[in-house]
């Protein structure tokens, strides 16, 4: 199994990346394609929705809530990969993750950015949207300030800002790279606009280090506040199956879980699209998939503490939601979630599968599909019965528009995903660099002292 | 309220120029920038009216025939919501859901707008003149005993009128049919109290007993009912009122019981006669004949027939025995088959035995001036205007607020009878069943915008006459009243007579003041009173008591029940709900959108079966059935309906029709059409209750159209709608 | 500018419900609802259509839940495994029980529904933009969503039956939510109206719709601050009290002679909505 080399040329390092960059494959096209044929759905989906009324959703009283929130909290979980490659692991020096936080922080801001327009898709009356931020304005009317949705709002566009900022910051030196390395075009124009006369002084360079660490160290906080607050459009309310006090870390740790879940789909993806195989390596494939089976313990753990919880408490309401969930209209969506959510996942204990990349795939699909299904089984059985029995409402099944939005959404991720890799290095080409450089000066050590085994990095 | 005694005449002639362009250009409806309308200042305001303030109005309701007096809010010159007059003394303030619908009858886009002219199959617009002159036409040479009235129930100065026009034409042929009516009642009554409608006073009795009376929903008058209700349940001497339903299929009367007692279809009569014996068991003294008479009917003989458990039956007469008094109500339920006298009799006998009769059952008083008393409607009417249309004896056919091609059985084969008529003229407020076979459709006035005067058939109180006036401007100028139409037409032949009425409002205010000293004080100014009768909306008048007898007849003849019959399983129970009655207003959104109180179904028919029942047949919730009597079949969706005998099947009347605009046309079935001609044997009344039917899945499936979630009416173990056990509480200590 | 607006108003504003602090005065309006009264004839429901220009949605919305109807009547039979119902049927009308402490109001992103000083859950239709979050929090599901724009949906209102709308009220367009208001506008003309006297308004002066029109007198609205009031009087001698989660009847033994009660009021909504028991007769 091999890891990058360390005798590799930087060189060859700019090369590789920046080629990436350049004239797409067949394959490509296909994708860009298809992805923008996804979205077509969607906006015409939603160009209906508008015109004629949310009721095309097929949503009703009570059952005011459906795809659209679901889907929403699944992306904002998705925008959890970034920062935790990025930020967390930039802490901790976790040095593997530097041929692959570019791209999982792209995936944050893009995750982000499809996650607010299902804000939008959900309301009622979108073009009223800015009601819900806290501008100042003559009338003295704010926002209720009680309300989770209003710090979702503020939670998300904050995060989304900040993950801009952060994916910006980290590119800086990436982009000057570019800048000297391509002579002309608007790609020239854009890079020298964009890497804000990035000459690698020393002056620069730890400039760069002081702000990239500060926000990361932002970014960590508002990343879990952030679905925590989300969460608590759940939590704090009052309904059976949502007021559980577990929601925060719950929440937090499913977000991780489809985060890291995407993040191997995408590695699979990128390393055979762009052809990374010597930067994106099956050693740091594992570490993602232990990291991954990790969460996906961790989160199955907090999942069976919420089943405990509602099961030994006097809440008959919330007692009878669950035992709709698993019995109910909805139970073969909740079963397939438990089983992909806590069953599938153990496959990644098992070395051979680690590494495996078919496997991989299918397992990373499967999470994402357990995830998704695990935001929709909180949001919709709690409509589908609930306190009050006269409007319980078994039948209610999302209709194409939902379904569309919804899958065009996937669509609009990968159209902006693709868009990036071609405009931007999605390897971040300074750190592999330097990984690089930090693992040949370790092995030198090591030879040194005698030590080296084959295979092994540093850390 | 405001009770302004300013002149109508100049309040309507203002709207006319002023008010109206305002209501027409009302948002959304707006031609003023096509220049079609001129804007009207509310600088300078139409007087009476002042933007923004409602005034109101006090009218009479026609939605039904229980006479409820109506005050109707107007602003700028619109009437938007009718409400209750606080003054009357039928309904005290309140209003149906029907009633209260009456604005959309008003404002009811499918109204007909113009008179119409049949031609081929086509309605082509001509003016009221030529109307007029083609009625003439037809009216020449044909003699009186040719020509035919067939009208729903009328009442009040129209029905003076009417009778007029007939005598002018020497006709003596005026079919009053209701389709659905206490007809059975009304004669058994006459019998019993010696008179048709005597005074029921729910309030001040102790237990009712009513066998299948749905007092709450569509009998009589409901809206007086339910507010006697209310007084019945707070309770006399503080005891609180219990009510027993006897009945097959569970009406809201029912659904309200302390005890619905579930009986065996058409057994209601041998039910009364049990009770009758166990009150005579229990030791209530009973005269000999009557102890004669039920003594065949011991408790386990009824409970058998019956299906009421004997402990229920010694309960219901231990109950009567010891809470005095009491009142039995006698409902279309136990009507409605071939022995329906029957049972009325039987039950009206409890009332006599209770010793009810003189206390909670009390004389009516006589409409003071028999000319405006209703013509009260009923089945047997129908039967003979068909008779006559089939022989060929009716030449030309007038029909006036009935649908008979709707509400008919479809073997009497109306329709096909209707067309032998050489000239049928329909007066309507819509293009009905009954009116798209008419030759001349003539648009009526709706009852807002029309004069007369309503008196209703029963009379909680002395008689009181309701006062209908309109409440706006016409919406269309081609639609006309239906007093003005006749006073048309009866001046083509006693012009000189009625030359000196311009209008049918003239005509009615002449008549009126001509019994001024009837009902005010000596010297009143005519146009005083006048404007006091039109603000009140009420002539309330005393009227002489009528007699009430205590007459006890024994010779009741009840059938056995009968075995059921294995190709016909099912008793077929049409039942009319408060909001649909026969179908009159089906047209009304509210009425369809409003939940059927018991099975929460909206906007389409369906089949209430009993759930041990369906589970034989394997029926489910929304299988679409065929419903087939012998003479006829239809379609609709199944309900499982604990409130139903498994004998019995039932579906509601009122939908299934096939014209009358778009709120009403495509809606569900009309079970009228299936109906076996079973009569009463002694009032020729159709017997609702006889037809059987038997039951078929087609193999479709839908989901039903209704209110109530997936677990129906459980309550799921919450505490949600609480019952508590009268020994608990004392609601006379309550506020 | 409203920063020291929001600063110094804020904890004010989200306390208008009966904590001793500040109480309602001189309006607090409030329901007694009796259910031995109720026939569920539906009256009601339609005076509420008449009265708040709900749309008629017609079969095919209705039928998927879309129905508007901002008072239900509810009908509930027997739990138990009897073959007939033979003690009736139970009816129950609900709507917006206009919660002290609505579940409804905290989670509005934009504070679209609010607690008005007299003691009101008010729905700001202006302000709403949809979100539908404070149905999904309503505990009795009383809120009503405009799916669609019923006013411009064919064969709702036709040019011929707008004619009866209340202008008092607007139309609410697409996306709004909406429920039942104690008929707010009637409440206002009257409040407006006796101002110009310098009184409060008196027991009766005000009904509501659905109260006005119920045949059997079932439902009682009124000042719950006013003694003179029916509404007062009955919540009094049921012994239900607005800010309790439990009252006497379910506390004290032999309390059982009441038949005030909340629907969930243990979540401590605090509605302002008191229905009284049905009664069935124990000797039949
Ligand atoms: N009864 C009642 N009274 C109300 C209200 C209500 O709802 N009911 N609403 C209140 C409210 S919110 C408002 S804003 C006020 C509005 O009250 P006003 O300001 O009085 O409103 P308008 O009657 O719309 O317009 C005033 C005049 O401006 C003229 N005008 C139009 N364009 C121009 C222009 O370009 N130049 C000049 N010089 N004149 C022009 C119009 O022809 C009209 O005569 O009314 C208040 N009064
Ligand atoms: N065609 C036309 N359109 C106009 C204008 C015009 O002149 N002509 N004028 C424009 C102007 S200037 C204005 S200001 C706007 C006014 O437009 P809107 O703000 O729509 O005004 P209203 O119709 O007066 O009132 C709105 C609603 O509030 C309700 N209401 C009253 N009190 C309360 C309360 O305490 N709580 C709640 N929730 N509701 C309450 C009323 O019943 C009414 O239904 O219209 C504008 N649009
Ligand atoms: S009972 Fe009849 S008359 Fe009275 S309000 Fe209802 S429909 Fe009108
Ligand atoms: S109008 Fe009165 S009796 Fe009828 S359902 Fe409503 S509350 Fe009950
Ligand atoms: S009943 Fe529901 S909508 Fe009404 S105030 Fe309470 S929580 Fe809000
Ligand atoms: S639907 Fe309207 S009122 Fe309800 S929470 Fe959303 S914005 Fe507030
Ligand atoms: S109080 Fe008014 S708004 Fe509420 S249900 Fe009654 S009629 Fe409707």
């Amino acid at each position: 199994m091999k890891d990058i080399r360390e005798d590799i040329a930087w060189a060859k390092i700019n090369k590789d990346v920046l080629k990436s960059l350049e004239s797409p494959r067949k394959l490509y096209w296909a994708i860009l394609t298809v992805a923008i044929a996804m979205v077509a759905v969607a906006v015409g989906c939603e160009v209906y929705q508008y015109n004629v009324g949310m009721g095309v959703a097929n949503m009703d009283n009570p059952h005011v809530w459906g795809l659209y929130i679901a889907t929403f909290i699944f992306w904002i979980g998705m925008s959890h990969s970034g920062t935790l490659l990025s930020a967390i692991l930039h802490l901790m020096h976790a040095d593997w993750r530097k041929p692959i936080y570019r791209f999982a922080e792209a995936m944050t801001t893009f995750s982000l950015m499809t996650a607010g327009l299902f804000v939008a898709v959900h309301l009622g009356r979108v073009w009223q949207i800015y009601y819900a931020l806290p501008y100042p304005n003559e009338r003295g009317v704010w926002p209720n300030f009680q309300s989770p949705l209003l710090w979702d709002a503020m939670a998300i566009f904050t995060y989304l800002s900040s993950s801009i900022l952060f994916l910006y910051v980290g590119m800086i030196p990436d982009l000057a790279i570019c800048r000297d390395n391509i002579h002309s075009g608007w790609r020239k124009k854009l890079y020298t606009l964009l890497s804000l006369g990035w000459e690698g002084t020393d002056r620069q360079w730890r400039n760069f280090r002081i702000t990239y660490l500060t926000i990361a160290c932002f970014l960590i906080p508002l990343a879990v506040s952030v679905h925590s607050i989300v969460s608590s459009d759940f939590a704090s309310s009052q309904q059976p199956g949502w007021h559980i006090t577990s929601f925060g870390p719950y929440f937090v740790a499913g977000a991780l879980y489809s985060g890291c879940a995407a993040i191997i789909t995408l590695f699979i993806i990128l390393r055979y699209v762009f052809k990374f195989e010597e930067y994106m390596t099956l050693p740091i494939l594992k570490k993602v998939v232990r990291l991954t089976f990790a969460i996906a313990m961790v989160w199955t753990y907090l999942n069976l503490i919420e089943y405990a919880t509602v099961w030994y408490s006097h809440d008959e309401a919330s007692k009878h939601v669950l035992i709709m969930k698993a019995t109910g209209v909805y139970a073969p969506f909740w079963w397939m979630m438990n089983f992909c959510g806590s069953i599938v996942p153990l496959v990644m204990a098992f070395k051979r599968f680690q590494t495996n990349i078919p496997v991989m795939m299918v397992v990373s699909l499967l999470l994402n599909l357990g995830m998704w299904l695990e935001r929709w089984m909180i949001v919709a059985p709690t409509f589908a019965d609930g306190y009050y029995p006269w409007t319980w409402d078994h039948d209610q099944w999302p209709s194409f528009v939902q379904w569309g939005i919804v899958f065009g959404s996937f669509g609009w991720f990968t159209l902006l995903f693709m868009v990036f890799c071609k405009i931007f290095p999605s390897v971040s080409m300074y750190e592999v660099k330097e990984m690089v450089y930090h693992r040949s000066l370790a092995n030198k050590k090591l030879e040194v002292t005698g030590m080296q085994e084959s295979g092994k990095g540093a850390h | 309220m405001i009770d302004n005694d300013f002149d109508r005449r100049d309040f309507l002639k203002v709207l006319g120029w002023g008010g109206a362009a305002v209501a027409l250009s009302g948002c959304g409806n707006t031609s003023i920038e096509d220049g079609k309308e001129t804007v009207v200042s509310y600088v300078h305001a139409a007087d009476y009216v002042i933007p923004g303030i409602s005034v109101y109005f006090n009218s009479t309701c026609a939605q039904c025939e229980a006479g409820c007096s109506i005050n109707g809010r107007v602003r700028e010159g619109r009437v938007l919501k009718l409400e209750g007059n606080t003054s009357s003394i039928i309904n005290r303030g309140k209003m149906c859901g029907l009633g209260q619908a009456g604005v959309q009858h008003h404002y009811n886009p499918d109204r007909v707008r113009e008179p119409l002219l049949r031609n081929g199959d086509k309605g082509e617009t001509i003016t009221w003149e030529k109307a007029y002159g083609l009625i003439a036409e037809k009216l020449n040479g044909v003699s009186g005993d040719q020509i035919d009235f067939l009208t729903g129930t009328v009442s009040g100065h129209l029905k003076v009128l009417l009778g007029n026009y007939l005598e002018s034409l020497s006709s003596e042929n005026h079919f009053v049919y209701e389709a659905v009516s206490p007809a059975v009642q009304r004669a058994a009554n006459m019998k019993s109290y010696g008179m048709e409608m005597p005074r029921f006073s729910i309030n001040k009795a102790k237990v009712v007993v009513s066998f299948g009376a749905d007092f709450l929903g569509a009998w009589v008058s409901p809206v007086h009912f339910s507010q006697q209700y209310a007084e019945f349940r707070k309770g006399v001497d503080g005891q609180r009122g219990v009510l027993v339903q006897v009945e097959s299929k569970m009406t809201i009367t029912g659904a309200n019981a302390d005890r619905w007692l579930v009986v065996r279809p058409g057994t209601e009569g041998i039910l009364a006669l049990g009770v009758i014996n166990a009150l005579g068991a229990a030791g209530l003294q009973l005269p000999a004949d009557v102890a004669a008479a039920v003594k065949g009917y011991d408790k386990e003989r009824v409970s058998k027939d019956t299906g009421v458990s004997t402990e229920h039956l010694a309960r219901l007469a231990a109950l009567l025995k010891e809470r005095t008094p009491s009142l039995v109500l006698l409902g279309s339920a136990a009507e409605g088959y071939a022995h329906g006298s029957e049972n009325a009799a039987a039950i009206n006998l409890l009332n006599h035995v209770l010793g009810n009769v003189g206390k909670t059952i009390e004389a009516s008083s006589a409409v003071p001036f028999p000319q405006i008393a209703p013509a009260t409607g009923n089945y047997a009417a129908l039967r003979l205007a068909n008779n006559r249309l089939a022989d060929g004896q009716c030449k030309v056919l007038f029909t006036y607020a009935t649908n008979p091609i709707f509400t008919a059985p479809t073997e009497m084969k109306f329709k096909e009878n209707m067309a032998k008529a050489g000239f049928k003229v329909a007066f309507t407020h819509y293009l009905d069943e009954t009116a798209l076979q008419a030759d001349l459709v003539l648009p009526l006035d709706s009852a807002l915008e029309d004069w007369g005067t309503i008196v209703a058939e029963y009379q909680p109180d002395g008689v009181q006459i309701g006062v209908q006036q309109p409440l706006m401007e016409k919406l269309y100028p081609n639609t006309r009243g239906m007093g003005d139409i006749l006073l048309a037409l009866i001046k083509q032949r006693r012009a000189e007579e009625y030359k000196s009425f311009d209008d049918f409002y003239s005509y009615l205010r002449t008549a009126l003041l001509k019994n001024k000293g009837e009902f005010a004080e000596a010297g009143v100014d005519e146009d005083v009173y006048w404007n006091d009768l039109l603000s009140a909306g009420i002539i309330n008048v005393g009227g002489n008591v009528n007699k009430l007898v205590d007459k006890i007849s024994t010779n009741i003849q009840l059938p056995p029940p009968p075995e059921r019959d294995k190709d016909y399983p099912f008793t077929l129970i049409p039942s009319v709900t408060a909001s649909l009655r026969d179908g009159r207003h089906t047209n009304q959104p509210w009425l369809q959108e409003s939940p059927d109180p018991l099975t929460t179904i909206v906007w389409d028919s369906w089949v209430e079966i009993h759930p041990k029942k369906a589970a034989e047949l394997g029926i489910v919730e929304g299988d679409i059935l065929e419903v087939e009597s012998r003479n006829g079949s239809i379609k609709a969706q199944a309900y499982l309906f604990p409130g139903i005998h498994p004998d019995a099947v039932s579906i509601p009347l009122g939908r299934g029709h096939e014209a009358m605009g778009r709120y009403a046309k495509g809606y569900g079935v009309n079970p009228f059409q299936i109906l076996d001609r079973v009569f009463d044997k002694e009032t020729a009344e159709l017997a609702m209750h006889e037809t059987l039917v038997k039951l078929r899945k087609t193999g479709q499936r839908i989901i039903v159209v209704k209110d109530e979630g997936p677990v129906g009416g459980s309550q799921q173990g919450r505490k949600i709608a609480v019952s508590v056990s009268s020994d608990q509480v004392d609601l006379s200590e309550e506020v | 500018m409203s920063v020291s607006n929001l600063l110094e108003n804020w904890s004010e504003f989200r306390h208008k419900h009966p904590v001793e602090d500040v109480p309602h005065d001189p309006y607090k309006w409030a329901m007694s609802i009796d259910l031995d009264a109720c026939t569920g004839c539906n009256a009601c429901s339609v005076a509420c259509y008449a009265e708040n220009n709900l749309p008629v949605v017609g079969k095919e919305k209705y039928a998927h839940g879309q129905a508007m109807h901002w008072m239900r009547i509810e009908r509930y039979w027997p739990e138990d495994d009897r073959e007939f119902p033979d003690q009736g049927a139970q009816f129950l009308p609900m709507m917006c029980q206009q919660c002290e402490a609505a579940p409804c109001e905290t989670v509005c992103p934009v504070g679209a529904t609010n607690h008005t000083p007299d003691g009101l859950n008010s729905q700001v239709y202006n302000r709403c933009i949809g979100s539908r979050y404070c149905s999904a929090n309503c505990p009795f599901k009383v809120r009503y969503f405009n799916w669609y724009d019923y006013p411009t949906t064919e064969n709702v209102w036709p040019a011929e039956m707008t004619q009866q709308l209340n202008p008092d009220i607007t139309l609410r367009g697409k996306g709004v939510m909406e429920k039942c208001t104690f008929c707010i506008q009637r409440i206002r003309v009257g409040q407006r109206s006796v101002k110009n006297e310098g009184r409060v308004l008196r027991d009766g002066e005000v009904q509501t719709a659905c109260q006005q029109v119920c045949p059997t007198n079932a439902i009682t609205f009124g000042n719950l601050i006013d003694t003179e009031s029916k509404v007062h009087q009955q919540w009094k001698a049921q012994r239900v009290e607005l800010a309790v989660d439990e009252q006497t009847k379910d506390k004290e033994e032999g309390g059982s002679d009441l038949r005030g009660y909340r629907i969930l009021e243990e979540l401590r909504p605090y509605p302002s909505v008191m229905y009284m028991e049905r009664v069935r007769e124990s000797a039949i």
